[in-house]
């Protein structure tokens, strides 16, 4: 049962090419969608949520055709948009109530049930009566996850769930994503690299509007040894810097800017360290590495 | 702060959306222009007459505030939108940060929405300009352009509309951030005008009008009330009186409320969500860092098919209706819909300020007139914001997500759409009910209610719903969507005022529908149902078009909502689009056939021909010698329930002049089916024209003078299917009131032509000198004017009706009998009428009466519908009043009986035949005359004492067909009642009714279309010979006194009744009532019937001084002009030397003193002593004297 995403395009009017030839066999299990901002992350996203059209491609998940059976892929889906506001006189526990019964879910038992052990499982069951418009950003995601997982969807797509969220809400969301069950697709877009490291077994990285690289964490880190170097420089040096060097991303640590390259052989000034996952990330978008 | 407003200004100056309301400014300013001139030829729109150029001061400035009344919503979204557009696009962060004061922030936003509003309504100013040239004006009907006449409009009226109504619509966006509540006040403000429009009706409250109307339109209607049509090409509105005071007081109260607003508002953040009592989330942190528990989730089975979700559907409507309905802007706007019903209610179905039972088709009218235009904004808010619901909530991406179809969503908004226009019109109900049981009134009939209410309107309201509906799915763009919506409103208004009334092209148009308390629904309903089926199918497919483009996901682009469509196009979808659109064209076939094709249709332009051919053709046949008929002999059988009339008699007719005659040119209805018409002396027909009414015939030979022939007729009126307007109201289930025009006519018939000039340009015909022949035409006075055909005829028929009802028509009953299922009545008359009689039937309820005089016993029936029997008591002693007034004052009554009949208020009027006075149903069976009021009018009293009047003049007296003949008949018979209800009532009384006839004679010489005359000379001009009249013979009787008057009145009598030709003139009259007059008060014949004199004087100042007990000596200044006006209202003074009365009035008005002095021009002061303590005092206290401002004849008495 896997997702099998096939030469997807798509052009918006204003003439922005958001998918380009997108193709992915995504397996069940989190899957980390990585890009940064405008990649086209939100409209794969919402593509496969059956809100827009694709101009060519196709998607199938478990033999349904997700762009032409529409109905069927929504019977299977969770979705949890990147920004989604609430009814804020509506308490949580109705809202769950009610994209219960419009998910499905008639038998009021089982109704129920479901909202009760998703309130539990996202730890909102305290504020269950509480209106959702005095909810803080965390419990608002969370209180999204839970209605994505109404009805146990097979296919589960998360569009940038952590941005916004402080440290410890991270953590907690992280620690429900882990939970959700082995055979299901979930697929998590986001920009935080930390995200897909921390959760996800396979990956992909996407940028205006291409598939740069697929595969896994561990082994793309692998293929990154030894090329990656990082020196400290005066602020005057940097744009010499960025000009004549590969350098893949610039950071501030302690005050000190310091610069990250690629090169297979050493470059002069630098000294080798260990890549990341970041690293892979940034070499990526600049164009060093692809699948 | 200037430079925020001009950053305000700009932006919105680069904004397409400001330069679409110009564009439709300058359209509705240009098509109102040209329609007023004439443009288009079945527009109607007139600045109160003819003569009032289109680009006058005063036209311009109607014009000017009207469609400012228009902008009230532009002003709401401009100035609204101003200050919450920080609010909606989240830039209020920027803006409250930065160092601007509070003062330039508000004030620069508030003077930049001035600025791009002030920039807008120049369209209307351009588009004035357009319209006056658009190609086919007339150009007669534009003036000289005065730029002050543009300037002043935009200055007084204008302008300050903009700030006061800036100030609040501006205010409230600052203080609630929401734009609804800015578009709740737009709507109550177009409500006021509604209501102000309606206070008006009640004189007494006419100041209180004018101020209560922020937009100012009344004021400047009541300031210029009066001015004559010359004045109001030349004259400036002033900012005086009026219109001043409302202009201050509106522009207080505005800075007042932009001054409260500006106190309150903070430049800091919007308390959002739970607003002050924020509970701080309960989100438990250390709790959560651990691992939650991995609570199982239980294994569900999800039913998604068609039937769970449809099963689903009550209650997702029972939620969308819950928050429409419970939200408190909802029921803001529901109240104040409910409060200005309420607040009408004591206006509504007045006449003479007095007002009329509540009966229950009254209610319905007023209450549903009034909140349709809540019903509609409400509709058109309300269906934004359901298809808007979940992407305003940001919910959308979730909720589209969802496995549940599409159409669970489109039809559970429709049908909350539906069920609040349903909730919507039991609050009409309510406050229907309300308003009866206020008034006393408790005969409910709850059935009419719901049949009216939501069986006849709420269809049309459901189709204007799913109009909005569809336009709010295929335009994916909220307040475009709104905007289109509202055009439509406006397009709807705009078709009706400029004659687009086809029906079958106007969507959701049905005909109306009077109710009658008489007739109920009777048998309009078919073509109505019809209407609403043809439109219901084109509704049908607009919800279809909806439903395909139901917005779905985040796709907008045009191509790709396209795909999206076809691929929703199903089985069932194509079967009912199907099964709609065959309906649609087979009902439209149906409706065009009978309104187009059976009944042809023709629009104002159409008729006008009709008649200009009819004159270009027939006009030189004028004073052809016609034979005169002597002697009528009809039957009429009134099929009531099959709407169908069959008449058959035979006319006979006589040579009166000395030469043979061999044309006959006979006039008759299209609508009448002949089958028989034949003469004694065999016609041949020649050049018949049915269209035109014109049916020529030559005597195969001649009939000699003297001699008679007769005419043999058998008429059918068949109503043929429908027509635009619904079904033909000629015989109706019950109350058929029909009149001899139904029968052939002889001659030329003068009554067809177009009288209004405008109108016969239009036509291609020359302008006529007169509406009427002149008053010496020797021609004209061989003819009466009420039937050039007939002197006075012998009259004999019988009529026949259902067995369940009465027929009537004029004369003594002979027979009464009932054959094959039908009831028949034989009617004779003994002494000759009038060539002019009627015919009535319906189930009726008899009141009996008798009145006893010199000459004996007369019966008095009055026929009635059961139920309004409220004042029949009344008329019924009015008759006897009258008989024993008239029968001592003038002549005895010719007939043996008197009957006055009811008949349905599908006309409002009553009218006199001989012995017969039908009677509408609505001007005087359910007026509600208080008794205790001193302030009511007794109208049915006084109706029924005119009608009766007539039998005298009109029926034994009748004015040959020139000017002033209705001098005779209308202004003697408006003295005879005033003179039966001075007796009951007492001069005092009068001044009420007095008061009501100078001001409808004043609004009636302002809106002349053509020539005022004067009183002996008017062609048949009802401000004159009624309003005027009235005013005339009752100064005259104060002058000369009523016995002199009625001893000439009944010389005259003597003399004139029942003449054959030459027929008596207005100069006849005259001549008898300046013999009763004596020397010293001639001149006031001159002044009251043969000039048009006016007064215009005034009590200057009064104060009083105690000069011992009972002594109270008054000094009173008085100032007095008088006037003669040319009948186009130019007026210059004239000298006065005239026996005026001076009045001093005590408590509830009562005359002190009351004595005529001789006054001069100019001021004059005055001593006077009463016996007891003054209050007011002035001259021409009761207003006997035409006096343009007769408020100030008298003024308080102040201690000297």
């Amino acid at each position: 049962m896997q997702l099998a995403i096939q030469n997807l395009s798509k052009r918006y009017a204003n003439g922005v090419q958001a998918l380009d030839n997108v193709s992915l066999t995504i397996a069940p299990g989190m899957f980390g969608l990585l890009g940064p901002n405008g990649a086209g992350k939100s409209t794969l996203m919402r593509t496969l949520a059956t809100l827009q059209e694709a101009d060519s491609g196709a998607a199938i998940f478990d033999g349904v055709d997700v762009l032409k059976e529409k109905d069927r892929v929504r019977r299977l889906l969770g979705y949890l948009p990147q920004e989604f506001g609430v009814y804020p006189k509506v308490t949580a526990a109705e809202m769950l109530d009610h994209f219960a019964r419009l998910k499905g879910v008639t038998d009021s038992k089982q109704r129920k049930a479901t909202v009760d052990a998703l309130l539990e499982r996202t730890n909102l069951a305290k504020v269950r009566n509480q209106r959702l418009g005095g909810f803080s950003g965390g419990m608002r995601q969370r209180f999204g996850i839970a209605q994505a997982l109404i009805g146990n969807p097979r296919l589960i797509i998360v569009d940038e769930p952590t941005a916004g969220l402080d440290p410890e809400e991270r953590v907690r969301f992280h620690n429900l994503l882990a939970d959700i069950g082995r055979d299901v697709v979930v697929i998590l877009s986001t920009h935080i690299v930390e995200d897909v490291a921390d959760l996800c077994p396979n990956f992909a990285i996407i940028s205006k509007g291409r598939v740069l690289l697929a595969g896994e964490p561990g082994p793309q880190v692998e293929r990154l040894r030894g090329r990656i170097w990082r020196r400290v420089v005066a602020r005057e040096e940097l744009e010499a810097m960025q000009a004549n060097m590969p350098v893949i991303s610039t950071r501030l640590q302690t005050g000190a800017t310091v610069v990250r390259a690629y090169s297979e052989a050493a470059l002069p000034g630098f000294e080798g360290v260990d890549a990341d996952l970041e690293d892979v990330y940034f070499s990526a978008v600049a164009g060093h590495v692809q699948s | 702060m200037m430079t925020i407003a001009w950053f305000e200004f700009r932006t919105k100056l680069s904004r397409i959306s400001t330069y679409v309301y110009l564009l439709v400014f300058t359209a509705l300013a240009a098509l109102w222009m040209a329609a007023a001139a004439g443009a288009f030829a079945s527009a109607n729109i007139i600045f109160s007459s003819d003569k009032v150029f289109v680009n006058s001061p005063y036209a311009l400035g109607q014009t000017i505030t009207v469609l400012g009344l228009l902008g009230v919503v532009v002003v709401a979204a401009f100035m609204g939108r101003a200050v919450q557009q920080d609010f909606e696009y989240q830039s209020f962060h920027f803006f409250f940060t930065s160092p601007i004061t509070k003062r330039e922030y508000l004030l620069g936003r508030y003077f930049g929405a001035v600025l791009i509003l002030l920039f807008i309504f120049l369209g209307i100013a351009i588009g004035i300009v357009i319209g006056a040239h658009w190609p086919g004006v007339d150009k007669t009907r534009v003036g000289p352009w005065m730029a002050a006449g543009f300037v002043q409009p935009y200055l007084v009226m204008l302008l300050p509309n903009i700030l006061f109504l800036g100030a609040i619509f501006f205010s409230l966006a600052a203080l609630a951030r929401r734009m609804l509540p800015v578009y709740i006040a737009g709507v109550v403000v177009l409500i006021g005008y509604i209501v102000a429009l309606r206070l008006l009706r009640d004189i007494d409250n006419r100041t209180l009008a004018a101020l209560v109307d922020p937009i100012g339109s009344t004021a400047l209607g009541l300031v210029t009330r009066y001015w004559s049509p010359s004045e109001k090409n030349t004259q400036l509105i002033p900012l005086a009186n009026e219109i001043l005071w409302n202009r201050a007081l509106w522009l207080s109260v505005g800075a007042a409320i932009f001054a409260f607003a500006y106190a309150r508002f903070k430049l800091a953040f919007p308390n959002e969500g739970e607003g002050k009592k924020r509970k701080p989330s309960t989100d438990d942190a250390a709790a959560q860092t651990r691992l939650p528990r991995a609570v199982p989730l239980p294994q569900v089975t999800l039913d998604t098919s068609a039937r769970a979700y449809l099963r689903q559907l009550p209650g997702l409507l029972r939620l969308y209706l819950r928050e429409t309905v419970k939200n408190v802007y909802f029921g803001v706007i529901v109240l104040a819909g409910a409060l200005f019903i309420l607040a009408n209610a004591k206006v509504a179905g007045s006449t003479f300020g007095t007002n009329t039972y509540m009966v229950t088709y009254q209610v319905i009218d007023f209450a549903s007139g009034t909140f349709s235009i809540f019903m509609l904004i409400i509709t058109a808010f309300y269906a934004g914001e359901l298809v808007w619901r979940e992407r305003d909530a940001r919910m959308a991406l979730i909720a589209d997500s969802l496995p549940q179809p599409t159409w669970l969503s489109f039809l559970a908004k429709l049908f909350t759409l539906m069920g609040m226009q349903a909730l919507l019109q039991l609050v009409v109900m309510v406050c229907g009910l309300l308003v009866q049981i206020f008034n006393g009134y408790t005969r409910f009939e709850l059935g009419q209610y719901f049949f009216t209410l939501f069986v006849l309107q709420l269809p049309t309201y459901w189709m204007v719903a799913a109009f909005a509906l569809m336009i709010h799915s295929v335009v994916n763009q909220k307040y475009l969507g709104h905007f289109l919506v509202i055009l439509y409103y406006v397009s709807e208004v705009m078709a009706g005022a400029l004659g687009y009334d086809l029906r079958l092209y106007r969507f959701a148009n049905t005909p109306g529908l009077t109710y009658s308390d008489m007739n109920r629904y009777g048998h309009f309903l078919g073509p109505i149902f019809w209407f609403m089926a043809y439109w219901g199918a084109a509704a049908i497919l607009m919800l279809v078009v909806a439903r395909l483009f139901w917005v779905r996901g985040t796709d907008t682009g045009a191509r790709v909502r396209l795909a999206v469509a076809r691929s929703r196009w199903s089985r069932p979808i194509a079967l009912t689009s199907a099964a709609a659109a065959v309906a649609f064209a087979a009902i439209g076939a149906y409706i065009y056939y009978n309104t187009n094709v059976l009944n042809p249709y023709r629009d104002e332009f159409a008729r006008g021909e009709l008649q200009a051919n009819y004159e270009k053709a027939y006009k030189s046949f004028e004073n052809a010698p016609q034979p005169k008929i002597i002697a009528s002999r009809v039957n009429v059988d009134i099929y009531p329930y099959q709407h169908e009339l069959r008449t058959s008699g035979t006319f006979t007719l006589r040579n009166k002049t000395g030469a043979p005659q061999s044309e006959v040119y006979i006039g008759l209805l299209e609508a009448a089916t002949i089958r028989k018409l034949q003469g004694s002396i065999p016609m041949r027909a020649g050049d018949v024209r049915r269209d035109l009414g014109w049916l020529p015939y030559t005597l195969e030979r001649p009939l000699a003078p003297g001699e008679t022939m007769t005419l043999d007729f058998e008429i059918d009126y068949l109503p043929d299917g429908f027509t635009n307007d619904g079904a033909r109201t000629l015989v109706v289930d019950n109350g058929t009131f029909v009149n001899s025009q139904l029968f052939p006519a002889l001659g030329y018939q003068a009554g067809v032509e177009i009288t209004n000039d405008n109108e016969r340009k239009k036509h291609g015909l020359a302008p006529r000198p007169n509406r009427m022949p002149d008053l010496d035409d020797p021609v004209n006075r061989m003819r009466n004017y009420i039937s050039g055909d007939a002197d006075w005829i012998d009259f004999e028929a019988t009529v026949s009706t259902a067995e369940d009802q009465i027929a009537l028509a004029p004369g003594y009953i002979q027979k009464e009998w009932v054959e094959n299922g039908r009831r028949h009545f034989h009617y004779k008359m003994d002494v000759p009428i009038l060539n002019f009689y009627a015919f009535l039937s319906a189930r009726y309820a008899v009141k009996k009466g008798e009145w006893e005089g010199a000459q004996g016993k007369v019966p008095i029936e009055v026929y009635y519908q059961p139920g309004h029997e409220y004042n029949v008591d009344g008329m019924i002693l009015a008759v006897k009043d009258s008989l024993d007034y008239y029968t001592r004052a003038f002549s005895p009554y010719q007939h043996k009986q008197v009957r006055i009949l009811e008949f349905p208020r599908y006309a409002s009027f009553a009218q006199a035949f001989p012995n017969t006075i039908p009677f509408s149903e609505s001007i005087g069976f359910i007026a509600k005359v208080d008794p205790k009021d001193p302030k009511d009018v007794d109208y049915p009293y006084y109706v029924t004492a005119h009608e009766i009047a007539h039998q005298w003049w009109a029926h034994q007296v009748i004015g040959a067909n020139v000017q002033g003949a209705t001098m005779m008949s209308e202004t003697l018979s408006q003295y005879s009642a005033l003179m039966v209800m001075k007796k009951k009532y007492g001069d005092a009384k009068m001044k009420r009714f007095l008061k009501y006839e100078l001001d409808n004679y004043l609004v009636g010489r302002a809106t002349e279309r053509k020539r005022e005359q004067a009183l002996f000379r008017n062609e048949n001009q009802p401000y004159i010979h009624y309003r005027k009249g009235s005013l005339v013979m009752y100064a005259l009787q104060d002058f000369i006194g009523e016995e002199n008057v009625n001893r000439a009145l009944a010389a005259y009598v003597k003399k004139v009744a029942y003449q054959e030709p030459p027929y008596t003139t207005s100069r006849e009259l005259l001549a008898e009532l300046r013999a009763v007059t004596p020397p010293e008060y001639l001149y006031i014949i001159e002044d009251l019937f043969e000039t048009i004199t006016i007064y215009e004087n005034r009590a200057v100042s009064a104060t009083y001084k105690e000069a011992g007990p009972g002594r109270f000596e008054v000094t009173l200044k008085v100032f007095a002009k008088k006037m003669r006006s040319d009948e186009s209202g130019a007026v210059k003074d004239v000298p006065m030397d005239d026996f005026v009365d001076i009045g001093v009035l005590g408590p509830d008005d009562k005359p002190l003193y009351l004595k005529k002095h001789r006054i001069k021009s100019g001021e004059t002061e005055l001593r006077i002593e009463v016996a007891e303590k003054p209050e007011r005092a002035g001259i021409d206290p009761v207003v006997k004297l035409i006096d343009r401002r007769s408020d100030d004849n008298t003024v308080a008495v102040t201690k000297g």
